[in-house]
């Protein structure tokens, strides 16, 4: 296994899936690199997340 | 009366109105149509069949009496095993919750049983709504009415495949990224997603907050709106809810397409994920037959579907990751390996990945808002194929990711799945329409005009 990919698996406190099921870990660390990059970011700083924050709304 | 659990929820409580059937007559038809059919189709996981006739006998009396509750008073409701009902399992289809039992009702079953339905039982999900079909988990995949080796889409699956074969006239499930319109899709009835905020989520397993939606499945679109009345409404526990008064979901129901405007969004399943032929063939149809009833049908181009997919992904992952890692961190055995290995990659995006998910979301949104500007509706693919073979996972894999739903996941905006034909293989094969937030009613409209115009909710699967 990649040991990068180990080494954020274990950060993320998946040592009982590495050692059970090392290829799972392996194959979700590749998806994500694929769904991440998979997603134009906008360039543009002042584009803001949805849903925003909204003070007092949904409480 | 013959066949009596082919009627439909707006039916049945017209048959209790004038005495010519009683919720115990129908919740008994029902019962042995389930016995007898179940045991290939596997909708439910658990069934409650005393609970349920103790209240059929209620709704008979008060029937009997005068005291209607409404139109879904007697009728009975599936409900997918991650909304929780007071005192039976919620299981989410996973060893992890094996054995757990609900405190409450969700908020969606306090307001059917008010309305007076008639909680069936639980039924068959993907785990935990992502991970399916699988066939490592406690119980068995749920399976496709129309040829059971084939899949019932999910991760409604149980819902889509009971209502399809007549076990229960609607059924309730969720939808994160098309899960109650794909079983509707491929099942050959009527799914609706509502605008996000519209129905509660209070009471049901969470798999992503900004992307959760719950809705109904039926077998026709005035039984979708009666379950819209009753499950629809501001719940100011739910901090997604929104305090909206949307109600009568059916009122424009009889109105036709007259004057409407329809955007045919011909790219997702032209070029973005190029569909099956019989899909594409179907999908002209639909338009076809919506121009001819009065519609102006025209293209219109939204954001490429890989772009909504790629960000359902990332947000969906990152959220569900939030929810499921101490479980993932300590019985990563106990998940089937499809719900690990989707539930996984959570744990490797990043903080980064996920807000420039949901800034790019924000743009979407503005695209999607930008053509409902010029239309009143959108028409467009939902499955791109018939239903894969449950026994090939590979085409599973393949065929399950190929759908136009994502991206009202990610919009919010209302958006109903229901049948367009029947396939070569006799599959049925399915078009989706959406419109504007909050007006889901004039989605509904555009579904009822199409189903009135076409033969498609009179098909029965042939099983049974």
């Amino acid at each position: 296994m990649d040991p990068i990919v180990e080494a954020l698996a274990r950060a993320a406190g998946l040592h009982k899936a590495l050692a059970d099921f090392p290829d799972d870990v392996a194959a979700a660390a590749a998806q994500a690199l694929d769904n991440a990059g998979a997603v134009k970011v906008p360039t543009d700083p002042a584009a803001e997340p949805w849903p925003p924050m909204r003070a007092g709304v949904g409480l | 009366m013959s066949e009596p659990h082919w009627l439909t929820a707006s039916e049945a409580s017209r048959a209790f109105a004038a005495r010519q059937l009683s919720p115990v007559e129908l919740l008994t038809a029902l019962l042995g149509r389930i016995d007898a059919l179940d045991p290939k189709l596997h909708a439910f996981i658990h069934l409650d069949a005393d609970a349920a006739m103790e209240a059929a006998r209620t709704a008979t009396k008060e029937i009997a009496a005068g005291r209607i509750r409404g139109p879904l008073h007697g009728v009975p409701v599936g409900v997918k095993d991650i909304i929780d009902v007071a005192g039976l399992p919620t299981t989410g289809h996973s060893k992890i919750l094996v054995n757990n039992i609900a405190a409450a009702d969700a908020v969606v079953i306090q307001k059917l049983r008010q309305a007076g339905a008639i909680i069936l039982g639980k039924l068959a999900t993907h785990e935990f709504a992502i991970g399916g079909p699988s066939f490592d988990l406690p119980f068995p995949p749920a399976r496709n009415p129309w040829n059971p080796d084939h899949h019932p889409g999910g991760s409604s699956s149980g819902s889509g495949a009971g209502v399809c074969a007549g076990l229960f006239p609607v059924a309730l499930g969720t939808d994160t990224g098309g899960s109650v319109r794909n079983p509707a899709s491929v099942c050959g009835i009527v799914g609706v997603k509502p605008t996000y905020g519209l129905v509660s989520r209070r009471g049901v397993f969470p798999l992503s907050y900004t992307l959760d939606h719950i809705g109904p499945l039926t077998r026709t679109v005035a039984d979708t709106a009666l379950m819209l009345d009753a499950i629809a409404g501001y719940d100011p526990d739910d901090p997604g809810s929104a305090p909206t008064q949307s109600r009568h979901f059916g009122r424009l129901l009889d109105r036709g397409v007259r004057d409407l405007r329809i955007g045919f969004v011909r790219h997702f399943h032209e070029t973005d994920t190029p569909a099956h032929p019989e899909v594409t063939a179907a999908l002209e149809d639909v338009a076809r037959v919506l121009q001819a009833e009065g519609a102006e049908v025209r293209s219109v181009t939204l954001p490429a579907l890989t772009e909504f997919a790629g960000i359902n992904r990332v947000i969906l992952c990152s959220e569900a990751w939030s929810i499921h890692a101490p479980w993932l961190r300590e019985r990563p055995g106990d998940y089937g390996q499809l719900a690990r290995r989707r539930l996984l990659p959570g744990a490797f995006m990043t903080a980064g990945d996920y807000v420039g998910a949901q800034r790019r979301r924000l743009q979407l949104i503005a695209a999607v808002e930008d053509v409902l500007r010029d239309v009143d509706v959108l028409l467009c693919a939902s499955s791109m194929d018939p239903a894969s073979r449950l026994d090939d996972p590979a085409e599973t894999s393949r065929t399950y990711p190929r759908q136009a739903r994502t991206p009202f996941n990610v919009t919010g905006h209302p958006a109903l799945a229901m049948m367009a034909g029947l396939a070569s293989n006799g599959l049925p094969v399915s078009v989706q329409f959406a419109g504007r937030y909050f007006d889901d009613a004039t989605v509904l409209r555009v579904a009822a005009a199409y189903e009135r115009a076409t033969p498609w909710h009179k098909k029965r699967p042939p099983i049974g």
